[in-house]
């Protein structure tokens, strides 16, 4: 299971600290998934070795702009192994779930944003993981938790009907924020998300990320392409 | 008043739960106990935090970390789980709480899962993004958090930083 975190800058705890609470509390992996202008100074291959933690490299977009969303998702895309579109808008939400460069739709119910059936369908079409973003539910509580768990059932029963790709994070931006797996199964029992329904939410960060690094390594030719055994260099 | 015999009494698990804040934190066993209760009653509701009872029964914090014993009723472990992860700041300190294991007594969850000692703490002079800070170093396990201008901390470890 990963664990999709903000690291200082855009945090307070640099990426080293959050993949060794990662390892402390029982997680695979962590994607980084700091915004283009807070890009955090560090080595995965380092931090990898010295805690035994996967450590992806992502980077989540945020903008109200479709357009210039576009355009840095384009810039991003070669570099990075999980990009992420932050949502909150109608507009924006339909961008990142037609776009089949992205892959999560961070938040897409943060907002003014809202998810119906043409956006899951859309989102199930191209492979756009739509977020289950717990950190709201972790820190507020009153009337603001009771909306954002209203908005993340209503996302439940669309994603359940339609089958559509998600992933589960808690997002902490720093070592504090973090939650165990088992502490968020348990919280998901208690709002309405059942506990393999986030297992697979925090797993499915590693699939994408073991996809997109397949897709981006030299061997990947093209989809349904394969080198054969056959073939010699002459 | 008599005590219930033995079969009447409430079966009880400890939830041996690490807590972690900055170095500056002050948190006592009230302001846990409260916190908890407060989770507790948001997320479970009245009857759900009748059910779970979620009482602290040990607890000791300082220079940033601590651990603390809860008292669940049998069955209720999971709901109180997930109160426990609610808990996200105590008086004004931001917290890591994690439960390290369950135990059907108090002497068996102090011994499997609290055995460890306190850690020292030590402030050193190193240099984190390129600035001379302070920072508050925890022996041995190379976690540090370092002090930054303006009175915050920044959490890192010892491939963040270099020794002034």
């Amino acid at each position: 299971m990963y664990e999709a975190v903000h690291a200082h800058p855009d945090g307070q705890s640099t990426v080293a600290r959050l993949a060794k609470t990662a390892a402390d509390y029982g997680f695979e992996g962590v994607v980084v998934r700091n915004t283009p202008n807070a890009r955090p100074a560090y080595d995965p291959d380092e931090i990898r070795d010295e805690y035994g933690v996967d450590v992806v490299e992502g980077v989540e977009i945020r903008t109200d702009d479709p357009q210039e969303a576009s355009g840095a998702v384009g810039n991003h895309r070669p570099d990075e192994t999980i990009v992420a579109v932050a949502g909150g808008s109608t507009a924006m939400n339909r961008f990142a779930v037609e776009n089949d460069k992205v892959d999560v739709l961070a938040r897409p119910m943060a907002d003014d944003g809202d998810v119906n059936h043409v956006v899951a369908k859309a989102a199930l079409e191209n492979g756009v993981r739509l977020e289950f973003d717990l950190s709201r539910v972790l820190a507020d509580h009153g009337g603001r938790r009771v909306r954002v768990l209203q908005s993340l059932r209503k996302l439940y029963e669309i994603v359940d009907h339609y089958d559509a790709p998600y992933v589960v994070s808690a997002t902490p931006t720093t070592h504090l924020e973090f939650r165990a797996p088992r502490e968020l199964t348990a919280l998901g029992e208690q709002i309405g998300l059942p506990a393999d329904f986030i297992e697979d939410g925090l797993a499915e960060w590693r699939n994408l990320a073991e996809r997109n690094r397949h897709i981006q390594s030299e061997s990947f030719i093209e989809p349904g392409v394969e080198r054969g055994r056959y073939e010699e260099e002459h | 008043m008599k005590h219930l015999p033995k079969h009447l009494r409430p079966r009880w698990r400890y939830l041996a739960v690490a807590i972690e804040s900055w170095p500056d934190a002050d948190i006592d066993r009230r302001a846990f106990q409260r916190e908890l209760w407060y989770a507790g009653q948001n997320l479970l509701g009245d009857p759900g935090s009748a059910a779970a009872d979620l009482t602290v029964v040990r607890f000791a914090f300082g220079d940033g970390t601590g651990h603390a014993l809860v008292k669940v009723r049998r069955g209720e472990t999971e709901p109180a789980r997930a109160a426990l992860s609610c808990i996200d700041e105590i008086d004004g300190s931001p917290v890591g709480i994690r439960v390290c294991g369950i135990s059907g007594t108090i002497r068996a969850a102090e011994e499997n899962y609290l055995g460890r000692g306190r850690q020292d703490l030590e402030e050193r002079n190193v240099v984190f993004g390129n600035e001379e800070r302070v920072a508050v170093v925890r022996d041995g396990d190379g976690s540090a958090d370092v002090r930054l201008a303006d009175e915050s901390f920044a959490g890192a470890t010892d491939l963040d930083y270099d020794l002034a």
